[in-house]
């Protein structure tokens, strides 16, 4: 099976180095937020199970999706959790201090001396976690297969790299886990699992990711062009409850985007079907005003895909119809340096 | 106001007295801003060129300018790729302040793109001015530091923006008629 972890300091762009990884070579992206949704599924929350387990709970469901998908786990620690996987390449991604610090101060919108301080600050954060999940504080170098200095290549560069090693070791050809290997490993997680009272549900599966309109897909496209991070449907929100405290109505937004912590939904959809959709925004955003989440209409995403060239300007338009920006506005596919 | 030159255009947004007046402001705000600075200008290639020379020559500080341009989105489904610099900046930008001047920040992935990737060159600080801030379209939020005008979700040209390449070179920023694609525009 393919299987590579791809890990970082903070601020050394592993994440997108570890997306790029995963759409060049077709494998399943497990980044951090994905996999603490998908351990709070089959286990508990994150926050009630004791760290020192995390090693384990990692274990369980990578081997779970690595039987059914070639994978690229960008969460820290991989490298120790996932040690006897067949077709294992781990990958480390550094960079010099003061980059990183140029990424925070973009990301967070910090000036550089405060970007410094919040790296030092995840520094010794992330350092303190790992001491409690894998008893280390500090990586070790030989723990890596590969260490990418991004200092001077970008980040599709190192993916490039990663690619051609995973080539070059033939990682693929190798198959998924079998069920066999799967059940072993599984079993020893069990067997360590059970010191704590905690037993998998073993229900783990990960969606398909069916998109249920094109504009959708095409819309991930965008994303993914523009290395934005995103999640398809990962979260319902229950919007009412029967006297029983059942669920009779809830809301999926079409996509997660966790950087910005922000859900995006799109709606192509007839007027009299808006006007239900709108409804439950509005008791989305009362009943979790906490959640950050925008609505795109046809009509702002028509303009959006015209915009980037993604379809021709519907034949008969809206009475107000396709206005792109002034960026790129050919709707042919791509020259190369249009703006 | 006279009758558009262009019969496409529905009506005139900024004339080019009202630009050179606003950049001229935005221009002191920034000579003002970065009067003990290193500045280098650094302008996205191609809208931004009209909007960077004319605001270069506003500013009243030493300025130095450079130019890059990336990659546009492709329809193609095998090679979907990812956003990168095509023509990256001649020089280095380490310790000094960038402002990045674009002609129009709409969604904000591009801007953000380009911050991301600037900000790990090590500037001493980074910023964004533009001309246009088109802020109903924004996905991405980030930091507009300076910007000339805002405008509504209309498709404009003018000053650097383009329809098909087109138009740049207008003095002024004009929204275009809703129809205009439907008449089968052709140069």
């Amino acid at each position: 099976m393919g299987l590579i972890t791809v890990t970082g300091a903070p601020g050394a762009r592993h994440e997108e180095t570890a997306r790029l990884i995963a759409q060049r070579l077709g494998f399943e992206l497990i980044s951090e937020t994905r996999l603490a949704a998908l351990i709070e599924e089959e286990f508990a929350p994150a926050g009630s199970l004791p760290e020192r387990v995390y090693p384990e709970l990692m274990t369980s469901i990578v081997a779970r999706l690595a039987t059914q998908h070639h994978l690229v786990v960008s969460a820290d620690g991989a490298e120790l959790a996932l040690p006897e996987f067949p077709g294992l390449l781990r990958v480390y991604i550094v960079a010099p201090e003061s980059r990183r610090v140029g990424v925070l101060m973009v990301e967070h919108r910090l000036d550089r001396p405060a970007a410094r301080e919040l790296l030092h600050k995840l520094e010794a954060e992330e350092k303190l976690r790992r001491r409690r999940r894998f008893g280390r504080g500090l990586r070790r170098m030989e723990n890596f297969d590969l260490v990418i200095n991004t200092e001077r290549l970008e980040p599709e560069e190192a993916a490039e790299i990663v690619a051609a090693a995973a080539t070059n070791r033939g990682i693929i050809e190798q198959g998924l886990l079998s069920p066999a290997a799967e059940a072993h490993l599984q079993f020893q997680v069990r067997l360590k699992l059970s010191r704590y009272g905690i037993a998998p549900a073993g229900k783990l599966t990960l969606k398909p990711r069916r998109f249920s309109h094109p504009s959708e897909e095409i819309f991930a496209n965008l994303l993914d062009f523009y290395r934005v991070a995103w999640e398809y449907e990962p979260r319902t929100f229950p919007l009412q409850w029967d006297k029983h405290g059942n669920v009779i109505e809830s809301f999926t937004p079409d996509f997660y985007l966790p950087q910005f912590d922000l859900y995006v939904e799109l709606t192509t959809m007839k007027q009299s079907l808006v006007t239900k959709k709108n409804r439950k925004i509005k008791l989305l955003r009362q009943i979790y005003p906490d959640i950050n989440i925008q609505v795109f209409y046809q009509k702002d995403f028509e303009n959006l895909i015209f915009k980037y060239g993604l379809t021709r300007p519907p034949a008969n338009p809206p009475s107000r119809p396709a206005s792109g920006g002034a960026r790129s506005s050919t709707p042919e596919p791509a020259a190369s340096t249009t703006r | 106001m006279s009758a558009p030159p262009i019969p496409e255009i529905e009506r005139i947004l900024f004339t080019e007295e009202q630009i050179e007046r606003r950049i001229r402001e935005v221009a002191d705000e920034i000579s003002e801003r970065y009067r003990h600075g290193d500045l280098k200008l650094v302008g996205v290639l191609k809208g931004a060129v009209f909007f960077l020379t004319a605001l270069a020559r506003a500013i009243r500080i030493p300025v130095k300018i450079d130019f890059l341009s990336i990659s546009s989105f492709s329809t193609r489904p095998a090679a979907p790729g990812v956003v990168r610099i095509a023509k990256d900046l001649d020089e280095s930008i380490e310790g000094e302040d960038v402002l990045l001047v674009e002609d129009i920040v709409d969604t904000g992935f591009t801007a953000r793109y380009l911050l991301q990737t600037l900000a790990a060159r090590g500037p001493n600080s980074l910023a964004i001015c533009t001309l246009l801030d088109r802020t109903p379209r924004r996905i991405v939020q980030v930091p507009v530091e300076f910007r000339c005008f805002e405008i509504p979700d209309r498709f404009v040209i003018g000053f650097g923006l383009d329809y098909k390449q087109f138009y740049r070179n207008l003095g002024y920023i004009a929204v275009i008629k809703p129809d205009w694609e439907q008449r089968g525009f052709n140069l």
